[in-house]
Order: structure tokens, then C-alpha cells, then sequence
């Protein structure tokens, strides 16, 4: 780990273990009419919040607030967080520095609530909030970054206890995606060509056209043979070893199937016949003529496969 | 030098009597078929015959308009010979041959040739269009080999070669510029030449921006709406006509040594031109002349790379010497073949290597912006890296 | 709405391995702006769909306190209205956009008695046509029919 990421981290985790606190108040006690818009909202039928008859013959012994509802209290609203509320954030600094550090991302990835009662009409509820824990570096599927758990814990306005919340997320650097390309051209076939798209796509194979009867190997494939016009052939599978032999790198026209710039290969196969290729992972700086080369049939989609070819090894 | 079997049945039996264009832009704002009727037009006045004569018509496979509809329109009468040659510029000479042996075994007796097209407005060959859609036919087949890798222009089919060539024989980008420059030095004093009073240094060749490598925007040729025309009767009519007559004096095609169109990729060396080597043996045969006797070229010169390819195949150099040929100045004004003094297709316009051969006449008549002393044969050759065809023009 | 409407699940009535019947909710524009302004959340991703696509999201979409109150419904809808909540743990996925329908499923993974309370933890989840949108452990209090 280089050693800027190690003080960054060892920065962060200092900030845990300081536990420093913030506070958020509500503007309004438990209320029936939040509660009201909330179960209507949620079609929630529950008669247990908005039937104080219903409420009162339960193990409720009258009308509570919907559990789930708890972060709605103390949530900032359209404007203002309510008076009392800490007027800085305890966790800008971390956030911040995750900012600088290239982690500007965000996305919620957990929360978990706990009740230890459900709060009743006329409660006034407030909430502290700290960070609790910071992952190591992790991959994910979004980019690189760091799982940031903040607990929050609920309190009446007498300092009990009501409920708790841990509130995950992931700060992270964006993978760099690959646009979402549209396919790459189908490719013309004739009966003559069909069997080496097919051979590349359902057997996963490189097949050169042969011969039957002068056993010449022979790409692109033709119905007759040049050398004595027999019409007899078959194929026979590449060993996949090659070497480059020219290469153009495509920067115009850019289609939208293609990266660009676009390398494309003319590689000589082991076995004499030439053919026209991607590359695979070699920087075109590093581009030799006669470098050998490896075959990977690479699978665009559902219908095409195209031979391809990395630096042998 | 191997043998050739070509005749000489038609060598010097024809002649090109008019040369007619439309202007060359980027949007002709009108139809291809008008563009043709235009500068077929142009061609019969230049060469003072009347369109009621025109009696063949010969051109190339890629055109979009009818032979048949350009005679209705001119206002030909009977139309006895119609011909159309593939291969995209390849057929540019080979349009004249078509013309040139239908005069000399008296099928007809006027042929016009003509390309018109608004390859810049309407398509661009330059686009990879024509790749999008799959056409399971020999073309369709043939395509997808690179197609499916994204190598879909004419200029990437060309590089594969030029890199190649680069490797052979030490070719550099800076070497292909000097061609560049030389032909937009030509276009810069042809008013009617897109790039005219617009010449490049080899720094700008340098810094243009890559179009495929190893080839830069300034190393392709335009791409151009407009129509170019010739006239071709026999040498015997030709003498009476108003112009002076550029005398076909030999004509040839040649595909040859694992040919295939644009993408002779799977021959032995593919940092030559085979099928120019065959045009260029045949033309010296029938016309008994040798690449000394030539003083002028119109060399088809669709990405710069492919004319120092065909300048060898032609015998001036050998394989890998054009550079050393150009950085010489030998296609200067005052060199030993000043080529393409029109600006070529990289200067004056990209009309299929038709408006090139116009150019030759206009050498032989002593009329080009670019005038070379004294003309008295002149070599042209058609589009490369296809089966191709070529010219030998001269003094009657 | 009178009492009897409403039923009780109760503790010895619930297996291990037993599943709630599923719910399907409809994700409809107006149930993401009235949710998320009944939470009191007016982030403007959950309401302005011009402003949500800006940031690269097709449209607008569910936040997060809807998907947790939406568990606890549909666990409260099955257990009735003597059920207490104790937890409600959950993971986020793929986004409720309008449009989708939401279905919920949800079986019982565990159950037990500590101190003094009878308690069931469920696995619940909600899945759209792009995905699990939400996905946890719920731990009920339920009423014990013997006690």
C-alpha cells in the first residue's frame, strides 16, 4: 500500500476511535399526522397507529408509530435541521478527505434498525450519530472504496433509549465502465465462409480450410482450390500460435461497436495462412512485427465470436 | 521481364477528343444524374462533336447513372456499345480501353466515358457504411473478414499494406508527406482545385491527425462531388477534330497473384502491387515505349503510400525506392516525371481518377495549369489495391 | 374498520421453513413521491425526475426509508397487528423505478423464545425486473397463542 493511502486510512481510523458525536433534534414530537400521511402513503393498514380504540386493547396498549418510521423524525426536511442539532458535521473532515482522496462516489449499501420499544404520540425524539467503523479498501462492483458505517441511536427527550441504527455506505472511485457499445456488424456468410464463424463460435475453434485433394491450406476459404481445382475439403483446426505480420490502428471512421483507438491485426497462423485479427492487451507502442502471438476466440455476443490474439507467453 | 501476350490491335487506333467537368465541391446541390449529363455535355463541346453522335458509352460499375439514361438525356439517337468496369478506381483506365477497342473494331464510333457522383454530399466511401448491414453474398462474405474488427475503410485497407511497406523498406510517414506536399504545391495554382491557394508544409502532413495508422488525414484523398467526362473516337477523326488529340497508345487491366479487392492481404509480399507490375508490362509491350519515354504521370493517388508502391511497380524505382525517387524531386515540374499536376485526388478532387486522366490530355495539348515543357507521352494509372488498369497517352 | 378484520399470527403457529404468501406492489410515481415525502426525504432524485436524470438515472426512484417501511408492512401485514417489530436489517440492491412492480417474498428462517418474548427472524426480499431491490432479516415479536 503506498504510503499516502496508509496515512489516509490511519487518519480515518483515528476518527473512529475518537468517536467524536454530532446530535439531530426533531422539529415536532411523534404525531399522529405524520403517522396518518406515512401508513397512507405506504398503504400500511395497520390499525395499531391511527386507531387509538383499536391501539388501546393491543399489546400496544394505545396508538405507537409506525417502527420503520423512526429516521423521518429527525430528518433535516425541505430546509432547516431543528434547533438544537449540531451546527457542524463531526464527519465533514472524513468525508471531505474520502472526497480529496478520489472517493466522491456514494451509494447506500446497509442499514439496519433495532427497536427497543415503539415510540408513542408525544414523544420528542432526538438522535446522536458517530462513525463507527471504516472497511479496509474494498473491490466492488460500482469501483473501489470504502464501506463507512455511521451508528445513530434514538433517544426521548429524558435520555431513554428507544431505538438504534447502523447506516452503511460505500464511498468509491467509479470503475471506469466500458460504454455500453451496440454489436459489433454481423458478418456476411456465404456457404463457402459459414463453417469458420460457426467453428469460432459454437466449437470454440480457429478452422483453416483444406484441401481434400492436394492438401493445401488455404484462407479465406474458396470453394475450389487454386492449385488443382479440386472441390473437396475440409478443415483443420489451428494451433493458434502466430505471428503478427502487419497492423493498422483505426482512429476514423469511429463506429460505436469499437474502442478506439482499434488495433487490427494481419497475423500469419503457425500453419502458413494469414488472417485478420484483434489484439488483445498489447499497448500499440509494443507492437512488432513478428512478435509471436496467441489465439483467444473472444465472444462478442450471443450470435458472433472473433479470433483475437495476445502476446504468447 | 516475362512475356505478355496483350495485342496491339487497338494501340493507337483511338483517340480522347474532349475532356468536360462539372466544378469539384463538397455539395454539388444537384443529382448525380445531372452532374453526369453536365459534364458529358462539356466533354462533346470541348471536343466539338454533336451529342446525337454519340453512339457508346462506356464506365464504371460504381456509377449510379444508367448509360442509357445520360445518352436519353444528352440527346443521343442510337447507342450501339455499353460497357461498365468493377473494382471501384481500378476501371479509370479501363473505361477508355472499353472505348478504345470499341473504336478500333468499329462497334461504334463516339464513346463517351463518364464518372459522376456526390460521394461527399449523398455517401462517403470513407464512412464504413456499407459494412453495418451483413449481405450474405461473395461481397457481404468477403467483407466480414475485417469487418468484424472494425476495419472497414478504404484507407485501413490501404494501411495494412503501408505498414507493411514501412517495415520492408524503411518507409517513414515524413517520406509519404513529401508526396502530399508536392501534390498541394500542384493544386495550390489550379483554380479548380478544391484545395487551390491552399498548399501544406510537411508539418502540417505531420501534425494532421491520424486517420488509420500509419495513415494521416493529409496522406487520403478528398472526398468530392462532381463529374468528369472524356470523348473518345478513332485517331483518323481525331486529326479533323478542334483539340489536339491525346492518342491512345496502349490501354491494359491486370488482377493477378492472389488477388483479392482491397484486401490482398494473403500474398507472399504484400508491400507491392503485382497487378500494377502486370499493367505496367503490358502497357510498355503494346505501345513500344519504356518508362524514360514518359513525361508526365497521372498517378491514381488515393492515399499517398500506394503511389510510391505503383511508381515501382511502373519500373522508375525499384521496391522501396519511390522514396528516395521523391525526395529527389524527380516528380517536380523539372524532374524526370512530373506527376499529378492537377493537385491529383489529394488536391484537386477525388472524381475516380477520371479527372487524372484529364489531366494527361490536358499535358499533351500543352493546357494545364501545371505545364510541363513538351508532352509527348504520357502515362496514367487507376486505383490500387484492386484489380486495377492503366494508361499510355501521346502525341498523334 | 372494525377489529375483527384484522388476525393475529402467533408464535406456535410458525415453522421454520414456512413462507408468507408474496405482495406485489406496483411502483408507481406517485407511491415513490408520496413515500419519500412522508419520510420527510426531499432529496430530489426521489421526486424530480428531470433533476434524477441528470445524474444519470433513467428515472426517478424509491429511497431508502420507503424500502425499509415497506418490509416492515409487509411483515406486519402477515403477523398482525399484535406484532412488534423488533429489527429490521436490510441490504440495498437494484432500484425501484416507476413502472416496475416490486414483489415480496419472505420465509422463516428461525424461531425462539428470549426472555420472555417468542421471536421469529424472517428472510425477506423484494425483487424487481432488474433485480433484488431490497433484501434482509426481520426479527418479530410475535404473541404466543399458550401464554
Amino acid at each position: 500500500m503506498p504510503k499516502e493511502q496508509a496515512e489516509f486510512e490511519a487518519g480515518m481510523q483515528a476518527h473512529v476511535e475518537r468517536g467524536e458525536k454530532g446530535v439531530k433534534t426533531s422539529w415536532d414530537e411523534v404525531n399522529l399526522p405524520m403517522v396518518r400521511h406515512w401508513v397512507q402513503a405506504m398503504d400500511d393498514n395497520n390499525p395499531v397507529y391511527t386507531d387509538a380504540e383499536f391501539a388501546a386493547g393491543t399489546r400496544h396498549g394505545g396508538l405507537v408509530a409506525p417502527p420503520t418510521m423512526l429516521q423521518a423524525w429527525t430528518m433535516k426536511g425541505v430546509k432547516d435541521q431543528a434547533p438544537g442539532s449540531s451546527t457542524t458535521d463531526p464527519m465533514a473532515d472524513v468525508f471531505d478527505a474520502l472526497t480529496e482522496a478520489g472517493y466522491p462516489a456514494v451509494v447506500a449499501t446497509n442499514c439496519e434498525q433495532t427497536y427497543l420499544r415503539y415510540v408513542k404520540p408525544g414523544e420528542k425524539l432526538h438522535h446522536t450519530y458517530r462513525l463507527e467503523s471504516i472497511s479496509g479498501e474494498k473491490k466492488t462492483g460500482l469501483g473501489i472504496g470504502y464501506f463507512i458505517t455511521q451508528l445513530m441511536e434514538y433517544f426521548t427527550e429524558d435520555e431513554e433509549k428507544v431505538a438504534e441504527m447502523r447506516f452503511t455506505i460505500l464511498r468509491y472511485k467509479p470503475a471506469q465502465r466500458e460504454p455500453k457499445r451496440p454489436p459489433r456488424a454481423r458478418p456476411g456468410m456465404t456457404r463457402d465462409t459459414e463453417f469458420f464463424w460457426q467453428g469460432l463460435h459454437e466449437d470454440n475453434k480457429l478452422l483453416i480450410q483444406r484441401c481434400l485433394s492436394c492438401g493445401q491450406l488455404r484462407h479465406p476459404p474458396a470453394p475450389m482450390c487454386p492449385h488443382c481445382q479440386s472441390l473437396q475439403h475440409d478443415t483443420v483446426e489451428a494451433s493458434g500460435k502466430a505471428t503478427l505480420y502487419s497492423h493498422v490502428t483505426m482512429h476514423h471512421p469511429p463506429l460505436p461497436a469499437f474502442e478506439y483507438p482499434n488495433t487490427i491485426a494481419l497475423v500469419e497462423l503457425e500453419e502458413g495462412t494469414r488472417l485478420l485479427a484483434g489484439l488483445i492487451d498489447i499497448d500499440r507502442d509494443e507492437l512488432e512485427i513478428g512478435m509471436p502471438l496467441q489465439l483467444e476466440i473472444v465472444r462478442c455476443d450471443d450470435e458472433l465470436s472473433v479470433p483475437m490474439f495476445r502476446r504468447a507467453s | 521481364m516475362s512475356a505478355t501476350s496483350s495485342g496491339n490491335g487497338f494501340a493507337n487506333q483511338a483517340a480522347i477528343v474532349g475532356i468536360g467537368a462539372t466544378e469539384f465541391s463538397k455539395a454539388s446541390g444537384r443529382s448525380e444524374l445531372q452532374l453526369a449529363a453536365e459534364c458529358v455535355i462539356d466533354a462533346l463541346t470541348d471536343a466539338g462533336i454533336d451529342p446525337a453522335e454519340v453512339d457508346g458509352i462506356s464506365t464504371f460499375k460504381s456509377d449510379n447513372n444508367p448509360e442509357s439514361e445520360v445518352h436519353r438525356i444528352i440527346g443521343g439517337r442510337n447507342l450501339k456499345f455499353f460497357s461498365r468496369v468493377d473494382y471501384g478506381g481500378g476501371a479509370a483506365c479501363a473505361v477508355v480501353m472499353q472505348a478504345a477497342m470499341a473504336i478500333a473494331t468499329g462497334v461504334c464510333e463516339v464513346v463517351v466515358v463518364y464518372r459522376a457522383f456526390n460521394e461527399r454530399s449523398q455517401y462517403r466511401y470513407g464512412t464504413g457504411e456499407s459494412h453495418k448491414t451483413a449481405s450474405h453474398n461473395y461481397d457481404g462474405a468477403t467483407r466480414a473478414w475485417g469487418g468484424v474488427h472494425g476495419l472497414v475503410s478504404p484507407a485501413s485497407n490501404v494501411a495494412m499494406s503501408a505498414t507493411r511497406y514501412m517495415y520492408e523498406y524503411g518507409a517513414s510517414s515524413e517520406d509519404f508527406g513529401r508526396y502530399c506536399v508536392l501534390a498541394r504545391k500542384y493544386a495550390a495554382n489550379n483554380p479548380k482545385a478544391w484545395f487551390y491557394q491552399k498548399p501544406i508544409t510537411l508539418e502540417d502532413h505531420q501534425t494532421s491527425r491520424w486517420i488509420v495508422e500509419p495513415l494521416r488525414l493529409l496522406d487520403c484523398c478528398q472526398e468530392s462531388d462532381g463529374g468528369v467526362a472524356l470523348v473518345i473516337t478513332s485517331a483518323e477523326r481525331a486529326r479533323k477534330l478542334r483539340q489536339t488529340p491525346a492518342l491512345i497508345r496502349a490501354a491494359s487491366q491486370g488482377s493477378c497473384d492472389d488477388q483479392h479487392m482491397m484486401t490482398s492481404y494473403y500474398r507472399e509480399n504484400i508491400a507491392h502491387l503485382p497487378e500494377m507490375k502486370l499493367v505496367a508490362d503490358q502497357l510498355w509491350e503494346m505501345s513500344g515505349l519504356q518508362p524514360g519515354d514518359m513525361q508526365y504521370a497521372t498517378i491514381y493517388d488515393h492515399f499517398s503510400p500506394y503511389v510510391f508502391q505503383q511508381l515501382e511497380a511502373l519500373g522508375y524505382c525499384g521496391l522501396g525506392q519511390a522514396r528516395d525517387f521523391i525526395r529527389e524531386g524527380q516528380l517536380e515540374l523539372d524532374g524526370s516525371l512530373p506527376t499529378n499536376t492537377h493537385g491529383g485526388q489529394l488536391g484537386e478532387a477525388y472524381i475516380h481518377g477520371v479527372n487524372g486522366i484529364a489531366e494527361a490530355v490536358r499535358q499533351i495539348r500543352g493546357s494545364s495549369c501545371n505545364q510541363v515543357k513538351k508532352v509527348e507521352n504520357a502515362v496514367v494509372t487507376a486505383g490500387t489495391g484492386v484489380p486495377t488498369s492503366g494508361l499510355i497517352l501521346g502525341q498523334i | 374498520m372494525s377489529k375483527q378484520e384484522f388476525s393475529n399470527i402467533y408464535f406456535d403457529q410458525v415453522a421454520v421453513g414456512d413462507t408468507l404468501p408474496q405482495l406485489e406492489i406496483e411502483i408507481t410515481p406517485t407511491l415513490i413521491v408520496s413515500t419519500a415525502i412522508a419520510s420527510r426525504d426531499y432529496q430530489d432524485v426521489h421526486h424530480d425526475r428531470v433533476r434524477a436524470q441528470e445524474l444519470g438515472s433513467p428515472d426517478i426512484f424509491m429511497n431508502i426509508l420507503t424500502s425499509n417501511g415497506l418490509v416492515g408492512r409487509y411483515v406486519t401485514d402477515w403477523a398482525g397487528p399484535e406484532a412488534i417489530l423488533v429489527s429490521v436489517n436490510i441490504r440495498l440492491g437494484a432500484p425501484n423505478y416507476p413502472g416496475d412492480t416490486m414483489v415480496m417474498s419472505a420465509e422463516v428462517t428461525a424461531k425462539r423464545e428470549e426472555q420472555g418474548r417468542y421471536l421469529v427472524d424472517l428472510a425477506v426480499a423484494g425483487k424487481n425486473k432488474l433485480g433484488v431491490h431490497v433484501s434482509g432479516t426481520v426479527i418479530v415479536d410475535l404473541p404466543n397463542s399458550a401464554a
